[in-house]
């Protein structure tokens, strides 16, 4: 029997008690995985943001809009292959109060195609172009309210007063993971026409396509230049800056999140140390002999290290094994369809998986210094002597 | 009944297991305490900003300030409706205001934030008496200086005394003042006049809201028919305490929710732990026990024993776990509010209700934990436990 042998069969000894730390492990790795997974659900849309899209806004705040002839300069800047824009409505279905979506006013030509990971059948599309009052919806939006083609919906907003009518002309499906699948589109001319004069002809931002994805810094850079000297400065920056400053209004609870993802894994190496302690506790006699027949301290403190990396390893492929399914299609399916527009992707992805099973492994051999010192420290004539 | 000494005694023996588990449940009372106290924190901020006597107008349909819209025009024929309070001089206690929210960028993290910036009258501090200046000087009437609330200075770049932000291009205004208000949410705001922002914001003509003092909280159903009769004003009224009631919703409940699941999820993790203590507690007291019994106690006094030290055990860890979140009494917690989209600054709140729910929830842990070997120990035979 090999020495690594030796520090795996020692855990069969007590097996209930292995049981149930390894069921502690795979709670803690479970939780865990969750509480990575959201933070990886919440940030990754910088990482999948398309690389060749700049958004312009306002510089100083989203409560003010731009003029609508800034689409037309930006337009013709450099670089710039094609250009939408759109306003945040702010609507909601007085029917399904409670129920958060974004609501754009778009323009009907340009924001497809502009947003190509938004798929919409081209002959719906063709129909809502021609419909001023159409709509096109997401397919998890659509699928929650309960939504088809064809249907009239009215629809409420907190910023423009009144009722809203539409009809929903298309349903919208995507290819890219991180996009929203809860957004409801419609002509930012039905809109527009039916504003007081003062708030007419204004656009939330301006999203623009640009040829050469490696400078997209600088050509945002540039479009601020253009409007430099206007009323209303600009603030462009590629869709990965954008996103990324987007989440530092939420940095606090981000980073009380990682701290917390800490704390489980110290409360797990708690567990596991605990249970390694008594184990080595209660061997002390055992140790005592074999040091006394000629084993080194290293042997022994390398039985407690592996018997507790098995452990953790142990603990870690069963949460792993748990926390897939409860992630993918527990947890993460209830979020996607009901905190789409926050979480449009909510799975575990295998570097967190990874990261898990790693920690799991790497802390049970960690829980285990400790006792490890202690024994292999132990005088063979106490040892012998112990009663434990 | 045995002496709660005898548990305590037993607890002191195994030193390093005891601190282990307790230590495991401490950081689970920890967590929990924590998000119960930023919750209880959130609501706190947000109510304290609202009084049962007053009352505030919005445009129909909007939740915040900062998309109401309310004609100045308007702002006469709200002050003179029934139930509003008059001051010394015979003038109805009353402000209107302008709400808007400017990108800045946050100290401490890579990006802008939305600050709150709300645009006062000369005799804001009429309505206001709880406002006071806690460092510099109040802003001269009619000029670009600005008071800053204690929260948010020193967290947003440009928002200290003596420092300036451009409220549009090249539009400077100077920070002269720190107001304190009572721990409410106008400590996260700047405060500038009203004038200044409505031309910096193209709001010329319109306010956000309309806060009035009843003069009594009863009359407030009056008040609320006088505005909201009159069907062309469009405008809705509502206490202040309901109207921040719902602002502190979303952000209370998220905190509150992800803390208790979080914690659900660790408590299992910890409460296996003490399991785990427990019965290596009982395995290698089985001869005491088998004393104890031959000594006449009875079954029920065996369990009853055990439990006790289990709740004994978490109880520690629930203490020290309460006691160290109190220092997060300490620590100010900045967040984006979701019901305002700008940056609010909460405080943990440690209540009693906090505390004392973290200590039942760490009993509770070690009852759950503690049962299953405390009725292996009930059972052990005194004979057979007495031969080994």
């Amino acid at each position: 029997m090999t020495l690594a042998g030796l520090a795996v069969r020692n855990l069969a000894r007590n097996k209930f008690r292995v049981a149930l730390t390894v069921a502690g492990v795979a709670v803690a790795i479970v939780a865990f995985l969750l509480i990575r997974t959201v933070l990886w659900a919440w940030t990754s849309g910088a990482q999948w943001a398309a690389k060749d899209r700049v958004v312009t806004r306002h510089k100083v705040t989203f409560v003010m809009a731009l003029p609508e002839h800034y689409v037309e300069v930006v337009r013709e800047a450099p670089h710039i292959k094609a250009v939408t824009w759109a306003n945040w409505f702010g609507g909601k279905d007085p029917r399904h109060d409670r129920e958060f979506f974004g609501t754009l006013a778009v323009d009907p030509d340009t924001y497809f195609t502009v947003y190509d990971e938004m798929k919409v059948p081209p002959g719906q599309l063709d129909d809502w172009k021609h419909d001023r009052q159409g709509a096109i919806v997401g397919d998890v939006l659509a699928k929650k309210l309960g939504w088809k083609l064809g249907d009239t919906v009215t629809l409420e907003s907190g910023i423009y007063p009144g009722d809203w009518q539409f009809k929903i002309d298309g349903i919208y499906t995507t290819t890219a993971k991180s996009v929203d699948r809860s957004t409801f589109c419609f002509h930012w001319d039905y809109l527009n026409d039916a504003l007081p004069p003062a708030r007419r002809d204004k656009v939330g931002w301006i999203v623009s396509r640009v040829d050469d994805s490696a400078h997209v810094a600088d050509i945002g850079v540039a479009l601020d230049k253009r409007f430099d000297d206007a009323d209303t400065p600009t603030l462009s920056q590629d869709e990965r800056s954008f996103n990324a400053s987007f989440l530092a209004m939420f940095s606090a609870i981000l980073k009380a999140m990682n701290i917390v993802s800490g704390v489980i894994l110290v409360i797990m190496t708690l567990i596991l140390g605990n249970t390694i302690a008594m184990g080595v506790r209660e061997r002390t006699g055992e140790y005592g002999v074999l040091r006394a027949i000629g084993f080194r301290p290293g042997h022994v403190a390398l039985w407690v290290v592996g018997e507790s990396l098995t452990l953790g390893l142990l603990g870690g492929v069963v949460g792993a094994a748990l926390a897939w399914p409860f992630i993918n299609y527990g947890v993460g399916r209830f979020i996607e369809e009901n905190m789409g527009a926050f979480f449009p992707y909510f799975r575990l992805n295998t570097a967190n998986l990874l990261l898990g099973l790693a920690l799991a492994a790497l802390l049970g051999a960690a829980a285990a210094a400790f006792p490890a010192w202690r024994a292999s420290r132990l005088r063979v004539v106490d040892a012998v002597r112990r009663i434990a | 009944m045995i002496p709660i000494r005898y548990n305590l005694r037993s607890l002191s023996v195994r030193k390093a297991t005891t601190l282990a588990t307790a230590g495991g449940i401490a950081l689970v009372v920890f967590v929990l305490a924590s998000s119960l106290m930023l919750s209880a924190g959130i609501k706190k901020t947000l109510g304290s900003s609202g009084r049962p006597d007053d009352a505030i107008v919005l445009r129909m349909g909007s939740d915040a300030e900062l998309g109401s819209v309310v004609e100045e025009s308007s702002v006469p024929l709200i002050l003179a409706a029934p139930g509003v309070k008059a001051d010394e001089r015979g003038q109805p206690l009353g402000v209107a205001e302008v709400v808007v929210v400017a990108a800045m960028p946050k100290l401490g993290a890579d990006g802008v934030t939305n600050v709150t910036l709300r645009g006062v009258p000369d005799d804001v501090m009429r309505f206001r008496p709880e406002v006071h200046i806690v460092a510099g000087r109040p802003p001269r009437p009619g000029t670009d200086e600005a008071i800053v609330g204690e929260r948010i200075r020193g967290r947003i770049a440009g928002l200290d005394l003596g420092q300036s932000f451009d409220i549009k291009k090249n539009r400077p205004v100077k920070v002269v003042g720190v107001f304190a208000a009572d721990g409410s949410s106008y400590e996260s705001e700047v405060w500038v006049d009203r004038e200044l922002l409505r031309q910096a914001y193209g709001r010329e003509g319109i306010v956000s809201s309309v806060r009035v003092r009843l003069s009594s909280p009863s009359k407030f159903d009056a008040f609320r028919a006088g505005v909201e009769n009159d069907k062309r004003l469009g405008l809705q009224a509502l206490r202040e305490t309901a109207f921040y009631e719902k602002q502190s919703e979303g952000a209370a409940m998220f905190v509150g929710t992800l803390g208790t699941v979080v914690s659900f999820f660790f408590a299992l993790g910890a409460m296996i732990g003490a399991t785990i203590t427990m019965y290596a507690a009982v395995a290698n007291r089985q001869r005491e026990i088998g004393t104890l019994r031959a000594l006449g106690f009875s079954r029920r006094a065996i369990l009853a024993s055990f439990l006790l030290e289990a709740i004994l055990l978490a109880g520690i860890g629930g203490v020290a776990g309460a006691a160290a979140s109190m220092a997060m009494g300490l620590v100010h917690f900045s967040m984006v509010n979701f019901a305002s989209w700008s940056e609010i600054v909460f405080s943990f709140d440690p209540t009693p209700r906090v505390l004392a729910t973290a200590l039942v929830f760490a009993c509770g842990m070690g009852l759950l934990g503690g049962f299953f070997p405390a009725v292996r120990a009930a059972r052990t035979s005194p004979l057979k436990a007495i031969r080994g």
